[in-house]
Order: structure tokens, then C-alpha cells, then sequence
């Protein structure tokens, strides 16, 4: 027993030191800035054959939502990759703003909430989305 | 020479524990250099080895009873009488080992009870050596194990069982790099490698559900599930739907979790048993997506590009 303490003792340093050590290297992958034409490249990995008609990037820049028809189709920066969802458009343009961020409730258990940051310039839903609904 | 056939004489995982921290250490390195092609993102990483270290933990506290069901058929039912001393039988134990690491690979994949326990193998987007020790918490849960009793019902000993699983792991550690490109053709051509285990991992559709070898690649090749990695089109790793955060929970659960929400949403038999045991994506009305219809509709998008081009001019006579 003393002996599976100690081995997992050992384990735990070793690991806090590759992490450390992979903080120290800086060799996660580049993430590029997000614009209309990347939020649609980068959704194109996942949704191929939805059509994007309107693109609003969140306040810093890591994450995004698109409309294609009915469906909000979501991307978020964690750590340096993207992860997509989507849900139902209507229920996008309901979520709520609570300390900066929207907050999209997906139902799904591998990413139950995504969070983007808004702010006065780049409030959520942003007029652009509102006028196209009011139309 | 004797062995013994209960105990294992040795620990492979264990014995290349050192080699698994020097190699990342060396990886990283190597990729701050610039020498070799390496990403870690340090969540990504702390997220893998503190799965890796869960892992052995879990692996502690169901590796007895796993171990007690193999020495008790080997002990009561065995059926041949096998020397572990001959080289005939390591070599026999080799491919049956092998063997069944293809099957338990292929329906961990393909059946979404198992996957749920393989699942947090593929949760990485990176693709390193860190990402190789990013293992299962439920698998003795899942009961994969059961598909090796069958080993010890043969006659193989258990000790010998241990050995070539653990044999077996650590083989497939080095393969988790985009250090190395392809290796010699030959050996692309028999053994698993770092190349057709990209694809192993990689989410991008045509990828899917391909090469579950484990130091073998031809069962693949056998069994039709061999995809080659291709230089125009490089993996994109993770799963179909990648996970929204880091937390170790949710790595280690998100996919039970999610078989027991459906499973209160079952309305017959038929969906408990399509949501346990149906394809990861299975739903009664065929509304989600599974690997085949993923495949399918990359397959028609190739189609339609390809019909789209135009034609090549006509040759001059």
C-alpha cells in the first residue's frame, strides 16, 4: 500500500513538471483571429452543408455565432481549439447576458453551456440579427 | 526456467513509466526547437495525464477482480496445457492477443455502451504523446475485459495474458506522435503506426471508424477497416462533437451521462437498446448523426465536387 502511495505521489509531481513544462514551451497551435470568412471556414469542418447567413464574433475575439436558417451554429475558443454546437435559433436569440457573457444552453453533457463575451460594441443580440428578424 | 503462471514476472506499463515521461519531455523540447512537428496546449496536457493518472487508480481498484475471473478459467476450465516457457506460445499469444485487442478496439468504437468508456481517448484535439496516456476511468466498468477470458479459457496463463496486454500498450504509446511521419513502407504495411493511428483519431469523416489496430495494423487490412492517411487531406483530431471544457468529470462521463439522458427519454425497448448498444449517434428517428451517415454525406459532397468539375479537354488526334 505504502508502495502505490508513493508511486502515485511520484506520478502527480511528474506530471505537474510536463505540464509546467508544456506551459513553459509556448507550442500550442496559433489561434488566428476570428472573422466572418474564418467563423465560416472553421464551421465548415462541422456543419459542411449550412449555408451562413449572418456571423456575430463575440467581444474578445473567441467565439462566435452564426445563423443558417433556423439554426444558430455556435464556436468556441477552449484552450487552442474550436469546439461547434448548435442549437435552435430562436432559443439563441433568448439566452440570457449574465456578467459579460451569453450564455447558450445546450442540453448536450460534453458542453452543457457556452459562454461568449459581449460588451456595449458587440452586444448580444446585435441589431444587425434584429432588424433580419423584424424584416 | 520456470514462470509464474498467476503472477506476472514483470509490469510492462510500469517498467516504461520512466520512458513515457522522458519521451514527452523530449517532445516537448524537440517542439520548442522547432525540430520535430509537436502542439501541447498545457490544459490539453493536464488534462490527459491527470486522466492517465486517474486511470491507474481506477485500474487498481477493479484490476483484482478482473484478474480473479481470469485465473479462476484458467484454473478450472482451461482446455490446453500451455507452456509459458516456449517461444511457440508467446508467438501464438502475440496475434491472439492482438486479435482481440482489434475486436475490443472495434466495438468500443461501434457500439455506443463501449464507447462511452473509450470515448475520453479521443477528447483530446492534440495529438502528442501526452494525448496516449488520456485513458479510460469505466472500462473495467464496461466490461471490455471479458473479450481476454477467452485467452485464459484456451490455457493461455494469466501472468501471460498480463504481460502481453501490458506489452501491448506500451507499443501503442510511441504511435501517439506527429513527430514521425511515415515509417519504412514495409513497416507501414504490417505494424501500426504514428501514421495510421492519426487517422485512428482523426474526425474528419472519411477517418472515421478506421484503423482500431493495436500493434498490428493488418486485421485492419483483413477486415476492411484499414483507411491510409492522406497527405492532402491531414486529420483533424477529437471527436465529432468536441467537449466544451477541461473538467476531468465530464472527460471521464459526459458519455454516460448522456446515454442515461436518452434513456429517460426511451418510449420502447427498441430505443433502450438502440441508445445502449445502437452506433454513437444512434437515435430512433435517425436525427442524429453516426459515423455512417457522416461518411455518407462526405462521400456525396465528393461526388457533387468531382461531377462539378469540368471535364479535362479532349487530346488532340
Amino acid at each position: 500500500m505504502d508502495g502505490m502511495v508513493i508511486q502515485l505521489i511520484g506520478s502527480a509531481i511528474a506530471v505537474a513538471a510536463m505540464v509546467a513544462l508544456a506551459a513553459w514551451a509556448r507550442i500550442a497551435r496559433p489561434v488566428a483571429e476570428l472573422d466572418t470568412a474564418a467563423v465560416a471556414r472553421l464551421l465548415a469542418d462541422d456543419y459542411p452543408d449550412h449555408p451562413i447567413d449572418h456571423v456575430w464574433i463575440a467581444a474578445d475575439g473567441q467565439g462566435a455565432i452564426a445563423r443558417s436558417g433556423d439554426m444558430a451554429l455556435v464556436l468556441s475558443l477552449l484552450g487552442d481549439s474550436w469546439v461547434a454546437r448548435d442549437l435552435p435559433w430562436d432559443r439563441a436569440l433568448a439566452s440570457p447576458v449574465r456578467a459579460g457573457r451569453v450564455r447558450l444552453r445546450l442540453g448536450d453533457p460534453g458542453a452543457p453551456v457556452l459562454g461568449l463575451a459581449v460588451s456595449g460594441v458587440r452586444p448580444w443580440p446585435p441589431a444587425q440579427f434584429q432588424e433580419a428578424i423584424a424584416a | 526456467m520456470t514462470l509464474d503462471p498467476i503472477v506476472p514476472a514483470f509490469d510492462p506499463v510500469t517498467l516504461a513509466i520512466p520512458l513515457f515521461v522522458l519521451t514527452i519531455v523530449g517532445e516537448i523540447i524537440l517542439g520548442r526547437l522547432g525540430k520535430v512537428k509537436a502542439n501541447y496546449e498545457a490544459r490539453d496536457t493536464a488534462t490527459s495525464l491527470l486522466m492517465g493518472l486517474g486511470s491507474t487508480i481506477a485500474g487498481a481498484l477493479l484490476g483484482g477482480t478482473i484478474a480473479l475471473a481470469s485465473i479462476w478459467i484458467w484454473q478450472n476450465h482451461r482446455l490446453f496445457e500451455i507452456p509459458m516457457t516456449a517461444i511457440w506460445a508467446w508467438v501464438a499469444i502475440f496475434f491472439l492477443e492482438d486479435l482481440t485487442y482489434y475486436w475490443f478496439h472495434r466495438i468500443a468504437h461501434e457500439r455506443r455502451f463501449w464507447w462511452a468508456s473509450h470515448v475520453n481517448h479521443h477528447s483530446s484535439q492534440h495529438y502528442n504523446l501526452a494525448t496516449a496516456l488520456r485513458q479510460t476511468w469505466t472500462g473495467g466498468v464496461a466490461g471490455t475485459w471479458l473479450l481476454w477470458l477467452p485467452l485464459s479459457l484456451v490455457g493461455f496463463p494469466p501472468a501471460m495474458i498480463a504481460i502481453q496486454k501490458g506489452i501491448s500498450l506500451v507499443y501503442q504509446y510511441w504511435i501517439h506522435t506527429e513527430a514521425i511521419g511515415k515509417m519504412p513502407r514495409w513497416f507501414e504495411a504490417v505494424f501500426n503506426t504514428p501514421s495510421h493511428h492519426r487517422v485512428h483519431h482523426a474526425r474528419n469523416p472519411r477517418y472515421l471508424d478506421s484503423n482500431y489496430a493495436g500493434i498490428l495494423i493488418i486485421w485492419d487490412r483483413m477486415f476492411g477497416t484499414f483507411t491510409p492517411e492522406d497527405a492532402a487531406e491531414p486529420p483533424r483530431y477529437g471527436l465529432v462533437k468536441n467537449l466544451g471544457n477541461f473538467n476531468l468529470l465530464r472527460v471521464a462521463f459526459h458519455e454516460w451521462m448522456a446515454i442515461g439522458k436518452d434513456l429517460l427519454s426511451a418510449r420502447s425497448p427498441r430505443d433502450v437498446l438502440g441508445y445502449l448498444f445502437g452506433p454513437p449517434g444512434w437515435s430512433p428517428d435517425g436525427s442524429r448523426e453516426t459515423s455512417k451517415t457522416l461518411k455518407a454525406r462526405w462521400q456525396a459532397r465528393q461526388k457533387a465536387a468531382a461531377e462539378a468539375e469540368p471535364a479535362p479537354p479532349m487530346a488532340a488526334e
